[in-house]
C-alpha cells in the first residue's frame, strides 16, 4: 500500500470513527433510548451474568416444595416441579436472547445479501421477490410454527425458522432503500467515475441504506423473542427441561389462580425485553431519520 | 372378589350373577328426589379419535361411547361382570359352549329391534376390527341359536373369557346388523344405550340425547357399573373438548360446563371449600409406568433395562408428576387386588440403588448415546415424569433426551421400533379390570416392549387358562417376577384423578368413564 493509499484509509477511518461518535452521542441524547436501554439492559446483563446470578440450578427439582409462593429461599416461589422460578426465567431469558441475537444476525445478512442482489440486479428482482412474497403471504407466527413443527423441537431449529420468516420483510426493506438509493445523484456520480458495481454498493449504497435496516432489526429482535416465547408455549421449542419463558408460562398456565408466579414471572420478562427493544427502535428510528430528527 | 372358580355349572354361574345382581343396592338414586329434563354440559381433554366404540380403545371416546352403546356383558360397579344384552351368561362345564339368551324388545337408536342376527354380526365384526379383538381369540364360532339367543363354541377352555369380553377397553358393543357390515369408522353411531347420538364436531363438542326409547334391564334394580337398570333423566348432553386444564377448571368455575375430567390437583384442593361445586377423587386412577423399547439399542440390552429400572427414584417421579397426588405402589396390580402379587420387586422399587445402576451400566453395551424418552404434553403427567426421569438417569451417565411430540404423533412413533427408547404412560383401564390386560400387554404380537419373551408367554396362557385362582395367582407373580427381571416396563406408582361437577349435578358417582344415566341436574 502506498502512503497516499495509508493516509486515505487512516482518514476514512477516523472519518468513520467521528461519525460513529457522532451517531452514539446523537443516540443517547435521545430520551427513548436511554429509557429503553436501561430497561433492555438490564435484561441482557441477566442473560449474560446467568450462572452467576441465578441463585438454583434452574433445573433442580425439590419434590417437597411443589408450588411454594415466594419466600425468602425462592423470591419468586417454585414452580409445578418445585425448581426456582427465579434461575429458571434469568435461564430462559438468556435462550431467548440468544435466538433473538440469531435471528437478528441471520435476518440481518440474509436480509441485505438478498435485498441488495434485488434492488441492484434488476433480473433478479422478480423471482427472489415472488418466493419472498409466498413467504410472506403466511401469518408469521404461524409459517414459524409450522416450520419449527416440521424440523422438531430445539433451539436451533426455533431460531432457523424465526429467520425463514422474519427474512423477507427485512430483504423488502433493504431492497426499497437500494431501488431508491442506486438512483441518487452522487451514486451516478461515482459510477461516471468508473467506480465498480461492488464499490458501488459496499461503499456508497448500503452504508445508507443501513439506517431503516437498524431499526428494522431492533423490531425483528423483539419479535423474535415474542415469537420464540410462542413456539415455547406451543411446545415446539427447545425441549425440558430447558427452560425458556415461553415454556415456563406454559407450565404455569394450568395453575394461574392458585401459583400465578409461575406464570407472571416470565411474563414480566419478556414484556421488559420486548419494551425495552422497541422503545429503542422508537428511538433510533427518530435518531436515524432526517425527517424525525428535529421533530 | 373377582375371579370365577373355573368348571362351574351354568346355572351355577348363572344364578352368582343373578344373586349378585340382586342383592346389590345399586339404586343410587333411590331415596332422592330425581328431575328429569335438562342439558349437561361436560368438560373433556381430547377428542374422541372415533365413535365407532369397537375400534378405539381411547378414553376420550370410552366417555361416551359407553352411554350410547351396550354389549352383552357388561362389568358392575365392583368390576365384575354382569348381563346386559344377554339375559343371563350360561357356561357349559367343560367352559367349550357358552350360551347368550338375548334380552327382547330392546330396541336400536333408529328403532329397529335388536334380535340375534345383529348380535352375530356386530361380533363377527369386532373379531375383524375390534381394537382388542384378542379377546374373543379362543372363540371359534359364533352360532346364532334361536331369533334372541346366540352361542360361543370355544376352541380352548378358558375361564377367565368372560372377565375378558366384559372390559369396556374397547367394548364388544351390538350394533344393527347393517352398519356392521361396513367398514372401520364409517357406521352410522346407533347403539342399544340410554342416550342416542346427534352430532360430533371435532374439536368442539359432542352432543347426544336422551333416547325415549330406551328399554331398561329389568332384572336389575338400578344401575351398576355400565349395566344394571338405567334411567336416563337428562333431555341433553354435551361433551365440550377443552385441552386447556386451566380452560376446563374456568369454564366450571363460571358455571359454562357443569363436570369437568382431570383437574389439576392444585385447582381441586381449592375447588373443595367451594359449596357450589363437587370435587371428586378416584385414587386408583391408573399405573405411571414407564415402557422399554426392546428393538432399539441402547434399551435392547437387558442389562441396560436393568440399570434404568436401578437407578429410578419413584418417589420424586410421582410426587412431581402427579401434583401429588399419588400412592407408590411396587405391584402390578392395585394393593388387595386378588392377582397382587406382595412383595416381588418390592425392594427395588422402593428407591433407587445408583451403585447397582452403574453396574448394570458397565455390564451392558452402552457407549453414551442418546436414550430416548418419548412423552406428549396433553397429558401432564406423562411430560412431568419424563422430565424427572431424565434428569434421574442422566445423574447415572445415561444419557437422556426428552422427546415430546402431541398424543397422536407419540401414538404413531411408539407403534415403530424406531424413535424412542422408553415411554412414559399411564395405563388405567389395563389395572383396573385385573391382571389380564396388563399381562397381555407383554405377550403375543402388540407388546408394549415391541418385543417378546418366552417367559412372559408361557406365564400368560397359565394366567388364562389356569383351572383355580391360585394358580392364575401363581402365573401373576410368575410375570411380575418377570418384569422386575426382563424389564419390559417399569412401574413408577400409582397415580388418582381429579373430577368436578356443578353441586347442582345429583347422582354422579366417579367410574372409568362419566355415566350420564342416574343422574340428573337440580333446578
Amino acid at each position: 500500500m502506498t502512503g497516499k493509499a495509508q493516509a486515505h484509509s487512516a482518514a476514512m477511518a477516523s472519518a468513520w470513527g467521528a461519525r460513529a461518535r457522532l451517531g452514539l452521542g446523537m443516540a443517547l441524547r435521545h430520551r427513548s433510548i436511554r429509557v429503553g436501554g436501561v430497561l433492555f439492559g438490564f435484561v441482557v446483563l441477566l442473560a449474560v451474568f446467568a450462572d452467576l446470578i441465578a441463585p438454583f440450578d434452574p433445573n433442580k427439582n425439590n419434590f417437597r416444595a411443589l408450588l411454594s409462593a415466594p419466600d425468602a429461599v425462592n423470591i419468586f416461589g417454585t414452580d409445578a416441579f418445585g425448581r426456582d422460578i427465579l434461575s429458571r426465567v434469568i435461564h430462559g431469558t438468556r435462550l431467548s436472547l440468544l435466538v433473538g441475537l440469531l435471528v437478528v444476525v441471520a435476518t440481518g445478512v440474509l436480509g441485505v445479501i438478498l435485498g441488495t442482489l434485488t434492488g441492484y440486479l434488476r433480473w433478479l428482482d422478480g423471482p427472489v421477490m415472488r418466493v419472498m412474497d409466498g413467504l410472506m403471504a403466511f401469518p408469521g407466527i404461524l409459517l414459524a410454527i409450522a416450520l419449527a413443527a416440521v424440523l422438531g423441537p430445539s433451539v436451533a431449529n426455533a431460531a432457523l425458522a424465526l429467520t425463514i420468516t422474519f427474512t423477507p420483510r427485512t430483504a423488502r426493506i433493504v431492497r426499497s432503500s437500494v431501488l431508491v438509493l442506486k438512483e441518487m445523484p452522487y451514486v451516478e456520480a461515482a459510477r461516471a467515475c468508473g467506480a465498480s458495481h461492488t464499490r458501488l454498493v459496499l461503499k456508497h449504497i448500503l452504508p445508507n441504506a443501513l439506517p431503516p435496516l437498524i431499526v428494522q432489526l431492533t423490531f425483528v429482535f423483539s419479535i423474535s423473542i415474542l415469537a420464540e416465547a410462542v413456539l415455547s408455549f406451543m411446545g415446539v421449542g427447545p425441549p425440558p427441561p430447558t427452560p425458556s419463558l415461553g415454556n415456563i408460562i406454559a407450565e404455569g398456565r394450568s395453575y394461574i389462580q392458585e401459583a400465578p408466579w409461575v406464570a407472571l414471572t416470565p411474563g414480566i420478562a419478556i414484556a421488559m425485553s420486548v419494551l425495552g427493544l422497541n422503545i429503542i427502535g422508537d428511538g433510533l428510528r427518530d435518531t436515524l431519520d432526517p425527517r424525525l430528527r428535529n421533530l | 372378589m373377582r375371579d370365577r372358580q373355573s368348571g362351574k355349572s351354568t346355572s351355577v354361574l348363572g344364578r352368582a350373577i343373578a344373586v349378585a345382581a340382586a342383592m346389590l343396592g345399586f339404586a343410587a338414586t333411590s331415596g332422592s328426589a330425581q328431575v328429569a329434563g335438562g342439558e349437561l354440559v361436560l368438560a373433556q381433554s381430547a377428542n374422541p379419535p372415533s365413535l365407532d366404540a369397537m375400534t378405539s380403545s381411547s378414553e376420550s371416546a370410552r366417555n361416551i361411547n359407553m352411554n350410547i352403546f351396550e354389549a352383552l356383558v357388561a362389568i358392575d360397579e365392583n368390576v365384575d361382570p354382569i348381563p346386559m344384552l344377554a339375559k343371563s351368561i350360561e357356561a357349559s362345564d367343560d367352559l367349550l359352549t357358552y350360551v347368550f339368551p338375548l334380552r327382547e324388545g330392546v330396541l336400536f337408536h333408529n328403532g329397529k329391534e335388536m334380535t340375534a342376527e345383529d348380535v352375530k354380526a356386530s361380533l363377527e365384526r369386532y373379531r375383524e376390527m375390534g381394537a382388542t379383538r384378542g379377546m374373543l381369540d379362543k372363540v371359534k364360532e359364533i352360532e346364532i341359536t334361536g331369533p334372541y339367543e346366540v352361542t360361543f363354541h370355544m376352541s380352548e377352555a378358558t375361564p377367565t373369557f368372560i372377565e375378558g369380553f366384559s372390559s369396556p377397553r374397547a367394548p364388544a358393543v351390538i350394533i344393527p346388523a347393517e352398519e356392521a357390515a361396513k367398514p372401520a369408522n364409517e357406521i352410522e353411531i346407533i347403539g342399544t344405550g340410554p342416550f342416542r347420538f346427534v352430532e360430533f364436531v371435532p374439536d368442539d363438542h359432542v352432543t347426544l340425547e336422551r333416547f325415549d326409547g330406551y328399554v331398561p334391564n329389568e332384572d336389575f334394580q338400578g344401575a351398576t357399573g355400565f349395566g344394571g337398570k338405567k334411567t336416563a333423566y337428562l333431555d341433553r348432553a354435551i361433551y365440550r373438548i377443552i385441552p386447556e386444564a386451566g380452560a376446563r377448571v374456568a369454564a366450571l368455575e363460571a358455571g359454562e360446563v357443569q363436570w369437568a375430567d382431570q383437574i389439576p390437583v392444585p385447582a381441586a384442593k381449592r375447588m373443595m371449600s367451594d359449596e357450589t361445586l363437587n370435587v371428586y377423587e378416584a385414587r386408583q386412577w391408573a399405573f405411571m409406568t414407564f415402557i422399554m423399547n426392546w428393538n432399539l439399542p441402547p434399551t435392547d440390552d437387558v442389562n441396560f433395562r436393568r440399570a434404568v429400572l436401578y437407578a429410578i427414584e419413584p418417589e420424586e417421579v410421582m410426587a412431581i408428576a402427579t401434583e401429588g397426588f399419588y400412592d407408590l405402589n411396587h405391584g402390578w396390580q392395585y394393593p388387595g387386588r386378588t392377582y397382587n402379587a406382595g412383595d416381588i420387586g418390592k425392594e427395588i422399587y422402593e428407591t433407587a440403588h445408583p451403585d447397582k445402576a452403574r453396574e448394570f451400566l458397565a455390564q451392558s453395551d452402552y457407549a453414551g448415546e442418546e436414550f430416548l424418552i418419548l412423552t406428549d404434553p396433553n397429558y401432564a403427567e406423562h411430560s412431568r415424569a419424563a422430565v424427572v426421569l431424565a434428569g434421574q438417569l442422566n445423574a447415572i451417565g445415561i444419557n437422556a433426551v426428552v422427546k415430546q411430540h402431541d398424543w397422536a404423533t407419540v401414538l404413531k412413533i411408539r407403534h415403530s421400533d424406531e424413535g424412542w427408547n422408553g415411554w412414559t404412560l399411564m395405563q388405567g383401564l389395563e389395572p383396573f379390570l385385573g391382571p389380564y390386560g396388563m399381562a397381555a400387554k407383554m405377550t403375543g404380537d402388540k407388546t408394549h416392549m415391541r418385543g417378546t419373551d418366552p417367559v412372559f408367554d408361557e406365564a400368560y396362557d397359565r394366567l388364562i387358562t389356569g383351572k383355580t385362582v391360585q394358580d392364575r395367582q401363581q402365573a401373576f407373580a410368575d410375570i411380575q417376577t418377570a418384569i422386575y427381571d426382563l424389564v419390559p416396563q417399569i412401574k413408577l406408582g400409582d397415580v388418582g384423578r381429579m373430577q368436578a361437577g356443578s353441586a347442582r349435578l345429583k347422582g354422579f358417582r366417579p367410574f372409568r368413564a362419566p355415566r350420564l344415566n342416574d343422574i340428573w341436574l337440580e333446578d
